[in-house]
This record gives C-alpha cells, structure tokens and sequence, in this order.
C-alpha cells in the first residue's frame, strides 16, 4: 500500500511524523519504506540520522531517477546506515526499513509523462517488496503531489490501494489551509479527478493528522492557571466546530499528535530509549504515533460516514 | 444541587453499555426481560441525554466531548457509535413490528399473573398498552430528529439507505402510537350517588360544605370541560350521559385500547388496528405516563426540527385537546374549594375506592404538568411543593422506616393494580406493578423547582431534591456488570429481602429521566435574587462615584503606579455593569473590590491630613 503524506503549509511536523511512524511500523514486524518525496529540501537523511545522506544523497537519489539520469535511486538501510546508537541494528522482530532520499542539492522539477511512468514503474517495484511505501510530500500544491496523482491514477497502478495523510496543526489557519488542500480549488480532488481519479473514492482515502496538539484537559497543562485553562477549553470547542464546518472534523481525522518537546526542538526519531531510560519524550507522543501506525492499515478506521 | 447530572449520566451511559455488551452483542432485556416498554426504556437511558441535553449529543460525531465519547467506548470511537445507535434502533423497530407491519406495543414480561400457576395466555401477553405508546412517542420522536441531523454528515450511501429505512419505520411507528394514544383515551361517567360519585364527592368536600351545595359548585367548575369532552369523539366510544348535568364523570387514559373504541380514519398505512377490550375508565397511572409522552410531540424541540408530518400534526392537534383537559380536570378537582385542597388530604382516594399516597404523587404529577401553563402563583407552586415534602416523609424517603412498615411495599414490590379486561382473552385478570414512587417525586420536585421564581422557597424545593437524589443513590445496584444503574430497593429499605444482579430499565431510564431534567437546569441561567440586585446596585453607584471623584482629583497625572490601579479599578466596575443583571453576586464581589482599593488612597491621604 502506498501512503502519501502532504500538509498545506511548512512546519506542520509532516516530515517528522510521517518518518516517527513508519519507524513504529518497522517496529510492529512490518517491511517498510521511506520516500523522500519533498524536493525542494530533501531532510530525510537528518531525522533518520543517517550522515551519509543528511541534505540527501550524493550517489544517485529519487531527483536523478526520475529525471531519467539512473536506472535506480538508492537505498539506504536505517538499521545499518544509522549514525544513532538506538537505530542500529535491527531489533528482534522488527521489519526492513528503507529510505530512498532525494538528491544533494536537487530542487524542484516539473511533471512530465516520463516522469510520470518513471514513478509508476518504482511504485509497482516497491509494492512487490514492501508491505508500506510511505511518500512524503513537499508542502502545498506542489510537482510532487500532481506526479503522484497522475501515477496513482495510471492504469497499470489500479491494483496497487493508495491512501492519503494530510496533516495540519491544530489552529484556526491551519484547519482552513488544510481543508482547502483538499478540497478547495486545484486541491487535492481537484487535480486527481483531472488526472482520472473518482472523486468520491480519491477523497475516502484521505484522512487528517493533527500536530502539536495542546489537549486542554490534559495533566501536561497542570502549570497553567485555571483560567487559562477554562480560556483553552473554549477555543478547543470552537475549533472543533470550525473544523467541522470545513470538513477536517474528527470523523475524518485519523489521529493526532500530541505537542512534544522532543519533537519542537529536535526533529528527530523518538526511540524508545527517548521515553523510557532517557525519559526526555513523553510516552502519550510514541503511543499517537504507534496508534497512527497501526491505523494506516486498519480497514474500520478508513470506512467513515 | 447535590446532584451532578453530567457526571452521573456519563456513569449511566458507561454502566449501560457495560451491562448490555456482552461479548460484543446486544442484550436486550434486563430483570424484567425484554418487551417492548423494556426495550424501549433500555434505549432511552442511552437516547434520552443523547436528543435533550446539548453536552449529551451524538449526532454531530465532530463535535462530541471526549468525555462523552469516553464514556460510550464499549461501541466504538465517534464514528461507530452514531451508526451502532442507529442499527440498535433499527433493531428495535423490526423487533417490534409483526409480520403484517403492524407496529406491535405489547407489555409482555411486564404482565403480573395473580396466580404463578395459572400464567397469561399468548394473547394477553401480546396487548397492547400505554406505557409502550408514551415510551414509543418519546423513542421515535428522539430517533426522527437523530436521523435528521446525522444525516447532515454522512456521504455514505449505504448509510444513507440505513437512515431513510430507520427514519420511516420510526415515523410509521410514531403515527401508531398517536392513534393507539387516540383511543384509549376513555371517559368514565357515573351517577353522583353512585359509590364512584359519593367517593369524588368526599374527595373534594373539604370544607365539609352540603352535598348538594359542593355537588352544584364540582358541576359548575367543570361545566367546560365537558362542553369540552362532547367534542372528543375520534377513536373514543359514544358514552351516554355526559350531556346529563346531574351526572359526574372522569377522564383520562385506560390501560390499553378501550372496548369498542372505533379505528382511525388515517392517510398513512400503520397496518392493522386491533380491536380493544381495556375498560374505559382513566387509570392515573397511564393518564401521568400518557401526559408525559404526549407533552414530548409538542415541545419546542419537536417543533422546531419538524419533526411530524402532517397527518401526525393533524392527529397529535386531537391529542394536545384531550391533553388539555384531562389536565384541567385533574387540576380542577385536586384543587377544589377555597380551604384545603383536596390533593392536601394524603392519601388521594380514587372513585374506585383505592388509597395511597402513590395516587397523591400521580395526581400531583399531573397538576405540576399544568402549572406553567396556569402561571400558577408563587403560593400555588409552594403549597405543591409542601405536598411533596410530605409524601417524602410518607414514603419514607426522608424519614426512616419502623419495622414493616407498609411505605415500603410501595417502592418494593411497588403498587398493583388490575387492569381490567385482561381476562376477556381468557387466562387470569392481569395486574400491572407501578414502584417508580421516588423518581417520579424527584422529578416533579425538580420541576416545580424550576418554576418558583422565590429563592428561598426554590432552595427549599432543592433541599428536598438532594434527599430524594441521595435515597436513589442508596438504591443503586453495587456490584456485578448492572453496578451503577438501578434498582436495588434493599439499599434504602433494610426489610427488603430481595436481592437484583441485573437491571431494571424501567426504573433507571426514569432516574436518567429526573437527571436530564436536573442538567437542563442547570444549564439554565441561575435566578438572580431581587435583594442581591438592590444591593450590587447600591455598590456599583457609590463606587462609581467615588472613582470619579478620584479622576476629578487629578491621580490620571500620578505616575505609572497609581494609573495602573485606576486601571484596574475601571476594569473591575466595567465587568461588574456587564453582569450586574444576570449574576449581582459576582457583580458584588468585582465592586467591593474596587471600593477597597479606593479606601485604600482614600485612607492614605487622611493620614497625611492627620499628620499636617
């Protein structure tokens, strides 16, 4: 299955949380992969720690093959290209994990139907391989995301489930943004259903994720006065409704993030070395993210209204 | 109020659905197995918060409170929940519609047999009766306006197919229960020196006035109601002798579709309408549940979704006359004379020469009903309530029981009454067990509450209300899968010797009941006191003043410090006018706090007047 994750604007966590999940999916004994999608700044190798590719790979990486100037992009292996202690060496029961960065230096480059059939034959490739291919996405309206809709809409593709993870920070701009990706004028419907989507199929498979999120009942906010809290609980309902009204409500949200300290000043794996011995990340953000994990997949979440 | 109703509806709700999951099935039915009153009951404990108290909400799965979802995890997350309540309704309305589509409104277990050895024949158990018209009008009319706001989200056309089938079942059944309502509305009338006559004489004589004296003055004050009754001729029987003014008569509901009571002409196909054998004489019991159910088709809620179409408009317009004087009529004889009132005599004697205090609960039940509708006075609504303070005592749910004490019987096994015409299907004359004493009281204590515009009287009222909460507390079942739901009557009363594990959904969707109401009071803005008012007034102008006079004085010129305290003090006396008419307490503490610091400069500069 084919997992694409995008976001409406930068800083959303998009990249973070998307690699924090497919590691919890490695770890629940699944083969994963990684794909660097975002080519306007590929950071894969950064939050993965793996230094030989840490701004993207110089040895031939996604920009390159989908050009057409290699037969191949590369492969890293995180549990044996890691420069982190607690990633090496794969632990017992856990699945591959594999990236595929973008080019060092590689940017942007507009959607051609070479381009377009370069994609579709590496999906296919990946699919066989792999039991997830998650594919991060640059932010916005983006090349990215229109080769990936026009691949997903390719004939040769109609075997292969793809699914969509839109993910936005829990705040009034944020919502609006994010429904109008989707929804809104040479949004994400827009563009798929001119590429051949269904409209009605291409927009049950998107779910949102909502980051760094502030829960006001939460233990975590025990520093705040009351009245600060009374203040957050309002603006939590009427963010819901807004949410609601814009369609991003929670029947279409398939989890979300809790605002973690980790997260917001290191973007990085949280390993569970992080919760449990060195205790610097909370153990509520590793289980959104193992909740999230096992959600990709499980067929009641994805079912809706 | 001792009472916390979201707490202790979300504890409902998770007891609910703790005690009928069972291995991830429905389990319909609890002590009292399943029928369709019990059934119906079951849904209301978990539908009844969900369509009346906006925190309660599940058809909007958007924007369900966590804690609600919480509570209702063993269904499922916010999408499974709306859908599982919506196949359980669907369920239920299959469930009880025969082969034919005839909706079915049978009592079922809920049938006393006098004789364990001689049990109720297949048909008697299938009658139909009024308490599962009421329960019907309430369920359906909860289910219609679920479906028409979930509707709103879903996109799903399966699911909207499940909506359309479960919304025109509900419809279909709500119009069966209207016409059912219809006609076993029964009036029952009498010589006035037949023994009926003599009792309800005796009842409203009070001031112990001539016969013939009391007799002339009942008749006149009931003269339009029976103008009123003549014209109440759709599913009723003729009866002969209501024009007859020397003639006395009652109304209100039967238990069941009355003898002879003609069918109802009627657009909508709602299959069969069976034919009645219930006696036509009012029972109060039925006529309370009857009143209560028939309120729900003409709420504000009800009207404001549109939730009936047009032929039930037409009939629940026949239903809302009868309403109106069933309620008058009881409201009139409860009341009767210019000394004490009638319903002030505990116990209430029916004409059919039956007493307890539990008449006196139900005819007090129907006169709270009508209260708002009379803009009854303040007097009026205190006198109810001192009624049931007393029936409180009576019952002995304030006062402790002595050893066999027969109040006792009336909570456990609760009041019997027979229902005549029962044995006309052969089989024994069955009874039908009314133990719902204690939240009844509740909740017309609560309501009445809700009425009195005096504070003292109302805290009064709500006093007597924690006590009733605390004695249903007692009688909550403690352990097994039914905990927290009711109802085990030895927790209160140490002489009960029986001991429940499962629940009874007819007494716990009645508490869920009395706590809906509670939280809708709650909800409601909090009745500002004359007195507090006059005093916040008072406050807020001597401080205004003198923060003028402060401003006069020049201090805006004094520095940093002292701006930053006129500040503040402006600020307070600002948010003080804003909620000086709905909350003058806390408008009373916002002022006092800006007169303090204004005697404090005020104080400080006497001080340099003392020493110069």
């Amino acid at each position: 299955m084919l997992i694409f994750a995008t976001s409406d604007k930068g800083g959303t966590g998009r990249s973070v949380t998307t690699s924090n999940i497919t590691y919890r999916r490695a770890l629940q004994g699944r083969d994963v992969c990684y794909l660097d999608f975002d080519f306007g700044s590929p950071t894969v190798g950064a939050i993965f720690s793996v230094n030989s590719a840490l701004r993207g790979t110089t040895k031939g990486g996604l920009h390159s093959y989908l050009q057409g100037r290699i037969p191949e992009p590369q492969r890293l292996d995180v549990w044996s290209e890691s420069d982190r202690n607690s990633l090496r060496n794969k632990p017992p029961g856990a699945g591959r994990l594999v990236l595929l960065p973008g080019d060092q230096g590689g940017g942007e480059f507009s959607s051609t139907p070479e381009t377009v059939k370069r994609c579709v034959k590496l999906f296919l490739r990946l699919e066989e391989e792999f039991e997830l291919c998650m594919v991060d996405l640059s932010a916005g309206r983006s090349y990215a995301t229109e080769i990936a809709l026009a691949a997903t809409a390719d004939p040769e593709m109609r075997m292969v489930r793809s699914r969509w993870l839109v993910f936005h920070r829990w705040t009034r701009q944020h919502i609006i943004a994010a429904s109008g990706l989707v929804y809104g004028e040479r949004g994400i419907i827009d563009i798929g259903a001119a590429r051949g989507h269904d409209r009605e199929a291409l927009r049950n498979s998107i779910r949102f994720v909502r980051t760094a999120v502030v829960d006001p009942n939460s233990p975590e906010l025990a520093g705040l006065r009351s009245t600060q809290v009374a203040w957050l609980r309002d603006c939590n309902t009427e963010l819901q409704e807004l949410a609601s009204r814009y369609n991003v409500g929670r029947t279409v949200t398939l989890g979300s993030v809790p605002l973690d300290p980790v997260l917001q000043w290191r973007e990085q794996l949280i390993s569970d070395n992080d919760v449990w011995a060195r205790q610097v990340a909370n153990q509520e953000t590793v289980q959104a993210f193992d909740e999230l994990a096992k959600r990709l997949t499980d067929e009641q979440a994805w079912e809706g209204l | 109020m001792k009472i916390q109703p979201r707490q202790q509806l979300l504890e409902i709700w998770r007891a609910t659905t703790r005690t009928s999951i069972q291995n991830g099935e429905w389990q319909w039915g609890g002590r009292d197995r399943s029928n369709s009153i019990s059934d119906a009951e079951q849904l209301l404990c978990l539908l009844a918060p969900a369509t009346e108290v906006a925190a309660f909400r599940l058809d909007r799965p958007d924007q369900t409170a966590e804690d609600v979802l919480g509570a209702l995890r063993d269904f499922g997350d916010s999408v499974e929940i709306p859908r599982r309540i919506v196949r359980l309704l669907t369920e239920y309305m299959q469930r009880y519609t025969d082969e034919s589509g005839t909706p079915v409104f049978s009592g079922g277990s809920y049938f006393v047999a006098p004789d364990p050895a001689r049990p109720p024949t297949k048909e008697q158990l299938a009658l139909d009766m009024v308490d599962s018209f009421s329960a019907s009008v309430t369920l359906t009319l909860a289910t219609i306006g679920f479906v028409r706001v979930f509707r709103t989200v879903v996109r799903r056309d399966d699911i909207l197919a499940e909506l359309a089938a479960l919304e025109s079942m509900a419809s279909t059944r709500l119009t069966a229960a209207i016409i059912g309502l219809l006609r076993s509305f029964s009036i029952f009338v009498f010589d006035a020196d037949s023994d009926e006559g003599r009792r309800l004489c005796r009842t409203v004589n009070q001031a112990g006035l001539p016969e013939r004296r009391v007799l002339d003055e009942l008749r006149e004050s009931l003269r339009e109601i029976r103008a009123g009754l003549r014209d109440v001729t759709i599913g009723v029987r003729r009866v002969e002798g209501l024009e007859n003014p020397n003639r006395l008569f009652e109304c209100g509901w039967s238990w069941g579709i009355t003898k002879g009571a003609p069918q109802v002409e009627t657009v909508e196909k709602i299959g069969e309408q069976r034919e009645g054998v219930a006696q036509a004489a009012p029972y109060l019991y039925f006529t309370v549940l009857a009143l209560d159910g028939i309120e729900d088709l003409f709420s504000e809620r009800t009207r404001i979704l549109g939730l009936l179409n047009d032929e039930q408009v037409r009939l629940s317009r026949l239903l809302q006359q009868r309403w109106d004087l069933t309620q008058q009529y009881w409201s009139t004889i409860a009341s009767f004379g210019t000394g004490r009132w009638p319903l002030e005599d505990l116990p209430w004697q029916t004409t059919d020469g039956r007493e307890s205090d539990y008449f006196s609960l139900l005819v007090t039940s129907v006169m709270v009903q009508d209260l708002p509708g009379r803009r009854a006075s303040t007097a009026d609504l205190g006198r109810v309530g001192l009624v049931l303070n007393e029936l409180a005592n009576r019952a002995r749910i304030t006062r402790r029981p002595f050893e066999k004490d027969p109040a006792v019987a009336m909570h456990s096994p609760g009041v019997a009454f027979e229902l005549e015409g029962t044995e006309e299907l052969g089989g024994p004359r069955l009874s039908w067990r009314a133990s719902d004493f204690a939240p009844l009281l509740l909740r017309r204590a609560t309501r009445i509450a809700s009425l009195l515009p005096d504070t003292e009287a109302r805290s009064r009222l709500l006093g007597l209300a924690d006590q009733i909460w605390d004695h249903l507390v007692s009688r909550r079942i403690r352990e097994g899968t039914a905990r927290d739901l009711w109802d085990q009557p030895s927790g209160a009363f140490a002489g009960v010797a029986e001991h429940y594990q499962q629940a009874s959904w007819y007494y716990t969707s009645r508490v869920v009941q009395c706590l809906v109401t509670a939280a809708n009071i709650v909800g409601n803005r909090p009745l500002p006191s004359e007195l507090l008012s006059g005093i916040a007034k008072d406050l807020l102008s001597e401080a205004e003043h003198l923060f003028d006079q402060e401003l006069l004085g020049g201090s805006t010129e004094a520095g940093p410090a002292m701006r930053g305290t006129l500040q503040e003090i402006q600020t307070n006396l600002r948010r003080a006018r804003t909620i000086i008419s709905d909350r003058p307490g806390s408008a009373m503490v916002r002022v006092t706090e800006a007169l303090l610091v204004l005697d404090r400069l005020a104080a400080a500069r006497e001080d340099m007047g003392g020493a110069g």
